[in-house]
C-alpha cells in the first residue's frame, strides 16, 4: 500500500513535469499553424522558409558554429591531453579555469569585449573580419565549460598514458599519437562537444546582437519585433535544431552514461 | 516452541522462483547461518525475515506472533549490511542512537546505551567520528553496534564482512561470536564462505537454487553431507566415477583398482560415484585400507598444505597434506602409492542434487 | 598521491614547471579573452573619467534605478530558483523513486536535457504565442464563456482580466521555469540515485518511519547538493539576458538588461558607472560559483564514503 501511495506522487509529479514541458510547445505549434484565418496551415513556415534574411542568418550561424567547434576542439583537445600525459596535477586547476566562464555573464563578456577590443591597439570591431574573430573568441570562451568537460570524461575513460607511450614505442610522433590514436578515441565525446557547443551558437543572441553581426539569434529577435505567426514557427524551428542537436548526442554516446551538461 | 519460525516459505520475482519451501525453526539464542553460493536465495530469505521482501506465499513468526506482513519498522529485528549502510551524515555516536531516537527515547537514555553499545564493540574513542574517517572493519563493528541498540530480538547480518581484508575479516568474525554469546542474541548470518559459517554457527542451513539442501551442525554437515552438492561445496572433494565390481562385497572399481566402500544396495547397483576427501588421503600402504597406486600429476604448495594430484588410472586423485619437514613427495611422473580408511569413503548415486 | 608521483619524476618542480609550456596557448586565449575584458572593466569600475581611482561608480547603489535592477534580478532569480529547486526536485524524485517505470524516466530525462539547453529567444516566442495576449491558451481559455444576467456575456477564464501578465515579472518567471526545473532534474539526479537503498532498508529497520528517514537521513545527506544546484540555477537566471529582453523588449530592468542599454548608449550618463554594473554581477556570480563549487566538493565526499 505504501509503494501505492509513493507511485501516485511520483506519476503527480512526472505528468505535471510533462505538461510543463509539452504545453508551451504544444501551444506553439498550433499557433504557429494559425497564420491564415480560420485554416490551420504552414503558411508562417513559408514565410519563414522564405526569408532570404532567414537563410543568410542561418548560413552565417552555422558556419560560425562550425569554425568555434573548430578552434575550440583545436583549442582544447591539446591542452587536455597535454594536461593528462604532463602536467596531471593541473587538473584540479583546469577545473576552475574552465567554469570561470560561468562567472562572467555573456552580457559582461560582451561589454568587455567591445571595450577592450573596440579601441586601439586592437580595433578589431572596425573591421567585419575582426568582429568576426571576436565573436568567434567570445563563442569559445561561452561554450569552454561544456567543451572542456566533454573532452575532459573522454580522456578520463582513456588511459592516455600508456596509450602514448604505446604508440610512441611502436614510433609515432606526437603529431601522429594525437591524431590517430587520442582522437579516433575520443571521437564520441568530441562530438557530443561539439553538437553542445553548435546548438548554443546557433540560439545564442548577446553576442551577435551587441557585435552587430547577422546572426540567427538577432535575426529571431528582430522577427520578434515585427510578426506574430513567424516567431512560433521560429521557436518550433529551433526546438527543432535543439532536439536534432541533443538527439545526435545521445545516438552516438548511447551506453555510455554521459551526464548532460547546460547553461545559457 | 522454536523463537522464529519460518514456514512454507516461497518468494517468486515474476516468474523466477527466489526460495522455494523453505522451512526452518530458530531457537532462542541460537546462531544460525545461511550458506550458499550467490543467488541461491539466501539473501532473500534474510529479506523476507527483515520484511524488506514479502513471500509469495508462507509464513514467520516470532514468538508465536505472524509477522510475515508487517513492515521492517515494525519487526524490531537489527540488521546488519553488506555495505555497513552507515548514515555518513551522523557521528558513530548519532549512528548508534539513531533507533532510540526515532522511538522517542530520552536524551539520558539515548546517551548511557549509545556508550553501553560502544563500549561493548571498543569503539568508545570514536564517538565523535563520522563514518567516513572510519576503516572498514570499524564501520562495520559500528553498523553491529547500531543494530543491536535497539534491543532487537533477532540480529540478522547479510554477509557483514565480505567487503573487509581477510586479517580484518578473522578478527571481526571472532568479535560478533563474542558479542552473540554475550547478548545471547538469536541470529541468522548470511555468507557464502563455508569457513565463515563453519567456525561462527550453531547450525548451518546450505542452499542451493532456492531450496534447502541440509540443516546441520557443522560438523555434520561436513562428515555426512545429504547431497554431492554439499560435499563439493563444502571443502575439497574427491568425485571419481567408479563402477560397482561385488555389491555384495561393497566393492566397486576405479579403473583397475578395487575400492572396498561399503553397502550400496540402496544405490540399485546403478554407476555410482565415490566420494572422499582429500585430507582423508595418505601417502605409502596401509593395511586394512584401501590401497591405490598412481603416478604424480602435479604438487602445489599451498603454505601449511600441500596439494598432490595423483592418476589413478586416468583419474585425477587429490590429497592434502600437511607441510611437514619430513614429507617427501617423490618428483611428477613417478609412481606414487597412497591409501584411506574404508569409513572415510561413501558412495552417491552420482546425480547433484 | 599526488606528491609520490612527482617524486618519481627526475629533476621534479624545475621539470615540472617547464611542462606547462603546453598549455600556453590556452592560458593565451583565457588572458586575451576572458581575463583582459574583465579586467577593463573592473579598472574602469574603480576609475574616474580621467582615470584616478575612485569608489564613486559604486554610488549607482544610490540610484534607485540601478539598485532596483538589482533587486529585480535578485528577485527573479531567487524565486525561479527555489520554484525549479523545488519542482525538479520532485519531477527528479519521481524519476528515481524505486518503481518508476522505464520509459517515464527516460522520457523526463531527455526532455529535461532538451528545455535546460532550450531558451533565449525562441523560449519567448514559445510562451508569447501560447500565454500572450492572443496566444494559445490565452485563447482557449477566453473561449469558455457564459451568458450572464441582461444579455451579458461573462468569461470567467480572461487571464489577462484577473490580473495575469505574460510581460511581466510573473511572465518572466513562467518562462524561466521551464528551463530552469528542467536543469534541477539534471543536476539532482546523481545525488537522488547516490542515496543507497541500504540507508532507507537500514533506518526502516532501526524503526524510523518513511518520513523520519526523510527528516533525519536522506534530508540531510541531500542538503548540500540541493543547496549547490539551487545556486547553480540562481546564477542561471542571474545571467539570463535574452528571454527577458525577447519576452519583455527591455521593459522590465534586470540588471543585464541594464548593462545591454549601457553598452548601446551609457543609459547612466556615465561610463564608469556601467563598469562597476558589471563588476556588481560578476561578484555575485563569483560568490555564487564558488558555493556551488564547495557544496559539491562536500557532496562527492559524502557520496563517496
Amino acid at each position: 500500500m505504501k509503494t501505492q501511495k509513493k507511485n501516485t506522487w511520483a506519476i503527480f509529479w512526472a505528468v505535471l513535469a510533462m505538461l510543463y514541458f509539452f504545453v508551451p510547445m504544444l501551444g506553439t505549434f498550433i499557433f504557429s499553424l494559425r497564420m491564415k484565418r480560420g485554416v490551420l496551415s504552414f503558411q508562417a513556415y513559408q514565410s519563414v522558409l522564405a526569408d532570404s534574411r532567414f537563410l543568410e542568418s542561418f548560413r552565417y550561424s552555422a558556419t560560425m558554429g562550425i569554425i568555434t567547434v573548430l578552434v575550440s576542439v583545436l583549442l582544447l583537445l591539446p591542452t587536455v591531453y597535454w594536461i593528462y600525459v604532463k602536467v596531471p596535477w593541473m587538473r584540479p586547476a583546469m577545473d576552475i579555469i574552465t567554469i570561470l566562464p560561468f562567472v562572467v555573464p555573456v552580457i559582461v563578456l560582451v561589454f568587455g569585449l567591445i571595450r577592450t577590443f573596440g579601441r586601439p591597439p586592437f580595433q578589431l570591431t572596425l573591421t567585419t573580419f575582426g568582429t568576426d574573430i571576436l565573436m568567434t573568441a567570445g563563442y569559445v570562451i561561452i561554450t569552454m565549460p561544456y567543451m572542456y568537460r566533454a573532452i575532459d570524461v573522454g580522456m578520463r575513460s582513456m588511459d592516455v598514458r600508456t596509450l602514448t607511450e604505446a604508440a610512441q614505442s611502436l614510433g609515432s610522433n606526437w603529431f601522429q599519437v594525437l591524431t590517430q590514436v587520442i582522437l579516433p578515441n575520443l571521437r564520441i565525446a568530441v562530438l557530443s562537444g561539439a553538437l553542445i557547443c553548435f546548438a548554443t551558437v546557433m540560439g545564442e543572441l548577446i553576442l551577435a546582437d551587441f557585435l552587430v553581426r547577422p546572426a540567427l539569434g538577432s535575426y529571431m529577435a528582430g522577427i520578434g519585433r515585427s510578426k506574430a505567426y513567424e516567431p512560433a514557427a521560429l521557436a518550433i524551428i529551433s526546438y527543432g535544431l535543439t532536439w536534432v542537436c541533443l538527439g545526435l548526442i545521445q545516438y552516438f554516446s548511447r551506453g555510455s552514461q554521459e551526464q548532460q551538461l547546460t547553461g545559457r | 516452541m522454536a523463537q522464529l519460525e519460518l514456514t512454507n516459505i516461497t518468494k517468486s520475482f515474476g516468474g523466477t522462483i527466489a526460495v522455494q519451501n523453505f522451512n526452518l525453526a530458530i531457537e532462542t539464542g541460537e546462531f544460525i547461518s545461511f550458506l550458499g553460493p550467490s543467488g541461491c536465495g539466501k539473501t532473500t530469505t534474510l529479506r523476507m525475515v527483515a520484511g524488506f521482501e514479502i513471500p509469495t506465499s508462507g509464513t514467520v513468526t516470532l514468538d508465536g506472533v505472524d509477522l510475515t506482513n508487517l513492515p521492517p519498522n515494525k519487526r524490531n529485528m537489527g540488521m546488519v549490511f553488506q555495505s555497513y549502510a552507515l548514515f555518513p551524515n551522523m557521528t558513530a555516536a548519532q549512528n548508534v542512537g539513531y533507533g532510540l531516537k526515532v522511538a522517542g527515547k530520552p536524551k539520558d537514555e539515548i546517551d548511557q546505551r549509545v556508550d553501553e553499545m560502544l563500549e561493548l564493540i571498543q569503539m568508545r574513542d570514536f564517538s565523535r567520528r563520522y563514518p567516513n574517517q572510519l576503516s572498514g572493519g570499524q564501520q562495520q563493528r559500528l553498523a553491529l553496534a547500531r543494530s543491536l541498540a535497539i534491543r532487537p530480538k533477532v540480529l540478522l547480518l547479510d554477509e557483514p564482512l565480505s567487503a573487509l581484508d581477510a586479517k580484518i575479516r578473522l578478527e571481526l568474525r571472532q568479535e560478533i561470536r563474542r558479542i552473540q554469546r554475550q547478548l545471547g542474541i538469536t541470529t541468522i548470518y548470511v555468507t557464502h564462505d563455508q569457513e565463515e559459517a563453519f567456525s561462527l554457527s550453531d547450525r548451518v542451513v546450505v542452499m542451493s537454487r532456492g531450496l534447502i539442501q541440509q540443516v546441520d551442525t557443522p560438523i555434520q554437515i561436513y562428515n555426512h553431507p545429504a547431497s554431492d552438492f554439499v560435499a563439493e561445496f563444502v571443502g575439497h572433494i574427491n568425485l571419481l566415477p567408479v563402477e560397482v565390481a561385488q555389491a555384495k562385497e561393497g566393492l566397486v572399481r576405479l579403473g583397475s583398482q578395487l575400492i572396498r566402500a561399503g553397502q550400496f544396495e540402496h544405490l540399485n547397483g546403478r554407476p555410482v560415484r565415490l566420494a572422499v576427501r582429500p585430507e582423508e588421503l595418505k601417502s605409502g600402504f596401509a593395511e586394512g585400507a584401501n590401497n591405490l597406486t598412481g603416478k604424480i600429476e602435479s604438487v602445489t604448495y599451498l603454505g601449511a598444505i600441500v596439494r598432490v594430484h595423483v592418476d589413478v588410472d586416468g583419474h585425477l586423485v587429490s590429497l592434502e597434506m600437511f607441510n611437514e619437514r619430513s614429507l617427501n613427495i617423490p618428483a611428477v611422473g613417478q609412481p606414487y602409492q597412497i591409501n584411506f580408511p574404508v569409513e572415510a569413503c561413501w558412495l552417491t548415486n552420482g546425480e547433484k542434487e | 598521491m599526488k606528491k609520490t608521483r612527482n617524486r618519481k619524476l627526475p629533476g621534479n618542480s624545475q621539470w615540472q614547471w617547464k611542462n606547462l609550456i603546453g598549455l600556453l596557448p590556452f592560458f593565451l586565449f583565457i588572458a586575451f579573452f576572458l581575463v583582459m575584458p574583465s579586467l577593463t572593466l573592473f579598472s574602469g569600475a574603480f576609475q574616474d573619467v580621467d582615470g584616478h581611482f575612485t569608489l564613486a561608480n559604486f554610488s549607482f547603489l544610490q540610484n534607485t534605478f540601478a539598485l532596483k535592477s538589482y533587486l529585480t534580478s535578485v528577485w527573479v532569480s531567487l524565486i525561479t530558483s527555489v520554484i525549479g529547486g523545488v519542482f525538479g526536485f520532485f519531477v527528479a524524485y519521481a524519476i528515481t523513486a524505486e518503481r518508476a517505470p522505464r520509459w517515464m524516466r527516460n522520457v523526463l530525462t531527455t526532455f529535461s536535457g532538451l528545455a535546460a539547453n532550450f531558451g533565449g529567444v525562441p523560449l519567448a516566442f514559445a510562451f508569447i504565442a501560447t500565454l500572450g495576449r492572443t496566444g494559445f491558451i490565452t485563447a482557449l481559455l477566453k473561449g469558455i464563456c457564459f451568458n450572464g444576467a441582461g444579455g451579458t456575456t461573462i468569461c470567467p477564464f480572461n487571464p489577462y482580466e484577473h490580473g495575469f501578465n505574460l510581460y511581466s515579472v510573473t511572465g518572466l518567471i513562467l518562462a524561466y521555469t521551464y528551463f530552469q526545473f528542467p536543469l534541477m532534474v539534471l543536476t539532482i539526479t546523481p545525488a537522488l540515485e547516490g542515496l543507497k537503498r541500504e540507508w532507507s532498508e537500514a533506518s526502516a529497520n532501526l524503526g524510523s518511519s518513511s518520513s523520519q528517514y526523510w527528516r533525519y537521513v536522506a534530508l540531510p545527506v541531500l542538503w548540500p547538493s540541493l543547496l549547490g544546484a539551487t545556486i547553480l540555477l540562481f546564477g542561471n537566471a542571474f545571467g539570463a539576458y535574452a528571454t527577458a529582453q525577447a519576452l519583455t523588449g527591455g521593459s522590465i530592468y534586470l540588471v543585464t538588461i541594464m548593462i545591454g542599454q549601457q553598452i548601446r548608449g551609457d543609459v547612466l550618463g556615465n561610463p564608469n558607472e556601467g563598469y562597476a554594473l558589471a563588476f556588481g554581477m560578476v561578484v555575485i556570480m563569483s560568490i555564487t560559483i564558488f558555493l556551488y563549487v564547495m557544496l559539491q566538493r562536500k557532496t562527492t565526499r559524502w557520496i563517496k564514503s
